[in-house]
């Protein structure tokens, strides 16, 4: 009888949801939904948090994991108002959900404890984007872009007259094109695969580049155009794209020769034949060079069980030295002017130039991820991909597409709140004319 | 002694031993079921019932799409597979030598993940993928074919069918051996003693006594072709969207569980939907009408 009432108990509590039991004493949790592919956990816990263990002598418990369940991990304890996670670090455009529930503190005075130090200070604008709802959401870890990756043999189809570090959407096309007469083959590639990043092409991109706005002057006649340009475009490129997700693979593979996509998606093939490839700044249009400037942050939960060691992992993760490492190990951007100092060698030595290239030209401008869409941030893309497919592989009619996708993304806007993502002027709700 | 004892407890065993299979599927299947029909139904701030998420679902640019393929894809494989399975089967039970080779041989698909099997077939078809070099090499092509390509939506269907069937046909087969083994041999030689030729035999003897079996099977591959996802997201991106994979991207990509749950329950009804035909059109003669 005693039994049956401890194994009742038992079964009690496995129904009733496993607590969330506290790690070993001393241990610190830190998710993230960044470094997921599996060679970067490796590194991550091998060598990265490795290091943090070895000279503290506090353990890390890493989780990563895609964002959904990332995100649902930390809602979850936020809805306990208990639960493991001492660190998350994630990117900019997640913090507003993470903020919205109450999941992240203010790391402000961390911040400032950091930068007492003496030996790291963090760039301005990236302490600016990190300010939300009055407090600030994250201390900077790493930052990531979007740019050009292309195989040497490829320049010799590079519009002649023209130079490649100044390139422009123009020149892109007839790249393209060249290649194609020249080979009968279409090798402009762009990661259109459903976890590929080709919205943040579209909106982060090409719109501020032809439009100056990624939302206001979404329908706009200049919106027309660049979706005409776009469908060219399309036409030059492989005619796999569609697929693609990691544009390292088709790269190396030789089945495309000039491709777009996020740093730690081309790195992998400069990494593997530096003398191969060079990277250049993403392409100008009439409105400037716009390119996103990806963050990635760190912040303590509100619950932090182990909150002392989690600021000792902060501190050792914005390192000046740790972010070099992370350049090294896995292709992420300093976010200290200190880290930016030291030059890094061969296949980061390639893309770190196209970089400089990208955010120094006199042309560039920045654009941000757009903030404020709370839970239905995950929308925001899709209306940009579903208009590209609409347009350039279904062939329908830009303007109606553009009339009835607008509508969508004011419908987005409108139940949200949310103000316009820079270039466009910080207006709320955001609206497309 | 009381005697009724032994009969209470004779009469409660088979509900005992079932016990822990209906706990189970309690916990694991009828749970969850439940929760995602009611996700995919109530509204998220009232808690109340509503057909919000449905209609977003419905006014998806991929809902119809999605529809359409996964139905094609499952029209096109399933048969395949049965016809094929069939032949292997019979094969199988003459019982040749080396037949057991053969169905082991068959049945190494059947231990490969679906995204294995599409990353399989992904090499294949590629413009640098096995298949091209082959062919350029045997001279067939003078440059490498894109089979994978977005202008060709029909090529890709029958990439992702061809998957399928390679990956899935051996399951069928499995069911239909143990069926065929299972029919007594006396029904054949009687059909050859009247003069039934091979076919006729087929038809009119083996096929019908065969029915639970191909009952079986049908129920098995229908319901997991409305599952299939990984290896059409591998072979396809999104250009073939299907109704798993859209509850896949509307969970992970647009983080909307409720129009992914709509999705759910949409693949649920369908399934029972066949399997209530199939339990109807296949059932064993001589049972009801």
């Amino acid at each position: 009888m005693r039994h049956a009432v401890v194994a009742l108990a038992v079964l009690a509590v496995a129904a009733l949801g496993l607590p969330a039991w506290p790690g070993p004493a001393g241990e610190v949790v830190f998710t993230s939904n960044q470094l997921t592919p599996v060679e970067e956990q490796e590194w991550a816990r091998n060598t990265l948090l490795a290091g943090f263990t070895r000279e503290t002598g506090i353990p890390v418990r890493f989780i990563t994991e895609p964002e959904g369940p990332y995100v649902d991990r930390l809602m979850a304890e936020a809805r306990a108002g208990r639960g493991s996670i001492d660190v998350t670090g994630t990117l900019h455009g997640i913090f507003p959900v993470l903020v919205a529930q109450g999941v992240v503190r203010d790391m402000l005075d961390i911040q400032r404890q950091l930068e007492g130090r003496r030996d790291r200070t963090f760039y301005r604008d990236l302490l600016a984007v990190a300010r939300m709802e009055g407090i600030q959401a994250f201390v900077p870890w790493m930052q990531a872009t979007y740019l050009v990756a292309a195989r040497r043999e490829a320049l010799r189809y590079f519009p002649q007259g023209r130079d490649p570090m100044r390139m422009t959407y123009d020149d892109l096309l007839q790249w393209g094109q060249n290649i194609r007469e020249a080979t009968g083959e279409r090798r402009l590639g762009f990661p259109v695969g459903p976890r590929g990043l080709y919205g943040r092409f579209l909106h982060g991109y090409a719109y501020p580049s032809f439009t100056g706005s990624q939302v206001k002057r979404f329908k706009s006649p200049e919106a027309v155009a660049m979706w005409q340009y776009l469908r060219r475009l399309w036409g030059v490129t492989h005619p796999s794209s569609f697929r693609y997700e990691f544009m390292h693979e088709p790269l190396l593979l030789g089945e495309v020769w000039v491709a777009w996509d996020h740093t730690a998606r081309l790195l992998p093939a400069l990494r593997q034949r530096p003398e191969e490839f060079v990277v250049l700044p993403s392409p100008a249009g009439p409105r400037g060079r716009s390119f996103l400037s990806v963050v990635v942050g760190l912040s303590l939960t509100r619950w932090a069980p182990n909150a002392e060691a989690g600021v000792r992992l902060v501190e050792y993760l914005t390192r000046p030295s740790t972010q070099v490492l992370t350049l090294q190990g896995v292709g992420f951007f300093p976010v200290s002017p200190e880290a930016a100092r030291v030059v890094p060698t061969g296949g980061l030595k390639v893309m770190a130039d196209g970089v400089a290239a990208q955010a120094g030209a006199p042309d560039a401008r920045t654009a941000l991820l757009p903030v404020g869409l709370g839970a239905r941030t995950g929308e925001f893309v899709p209306i940009y991909v579903d208009t590209f497919r609409l347009i350039a592989i279904e062939g329908r009619r830009i303007e109606d597409v553009l009339a009835s996708q607008a509508r969508r993304l004011e419908e987005l806007y409108r139940a949200t709140n949310a103000p316009c993502p820079p270039p466009d002027p910080a207006e709320r709700p955001c609206r497309p004319d | 002694m009381d005697e009724h004892r032994p009969r209470v407890l004779a009469a409660a065993t088979p509900y005992l031993l079932v016990l822990p299979a209906a706990a189970y599927l309690a916990v694991f299947v009828v749970y969850p079921m439940a929760q995602a029909i009611r996700l995919g139904a109530a509204d998220p701030h009232t808690g109340g019932w509503t057909l919000e998420h449905v209609r977003r679902m419905a006014s998806d640019l991929y809902f119809w799409p999605a529809v359409r393929y996964t139905l094609w894809i499952t029209a096109l494989a399933v048969p395949l597979q049965v016809v094929l399975a069939l032949s292997m089967a019979l094969l199988v039970n003459t019982r040749f030598p080396g037949h057991t080779v053969f169905l082991y041989v068959c049945a190494i698909p059947l231990a490969v993940s679906d995204l294995a099997a599409g990353l399989i077939w992904l090499s294949l078809f590629t413009e640098r993928g096995y298949l091209n070099a082959a062919l350029v090499q045997w001279g067939v092509l003078r440059s490498p074919f894109n089979f994978l390509s977005h202008e060709h939506p029909a090529w890709l269907v029958g990439a992702i069918v061809t998957t399928e069937v390679w990956r899935a046909t051996a399951i069928v087969m499995v069911v239909l051996v143990a069926g065929l083994q299972l029919l007594p041999r006396d029904y054949a030689e009687t059909a050859a003693v009247f003069g039934a030729s091979w076919w006729q035999t087929l038809r009119h003897v083996l096929l019908p006594l065969l029915r639970p079996s191909l009952q079986t099977a049908l129920i098995i591959r229908t319901v997991l072709a409305f599952q299939l996802f990984a290896t059409v997201v591998t072979l396809s991106g999104r250009l073939v969207p299907v109704l798993a994979g859209e509850t896949y991207f509307w969970y992970t990509l647009y983080r909307n569980p409720h129009v992914a749950s709509a999705y759910a329950t949409l693949v649920l009804l369908l399934s029972a939907l066949f399997v209530w035909g199939y339990l109807r059109t296949l059932r064993p003669e001589g049972e009801g009408t």
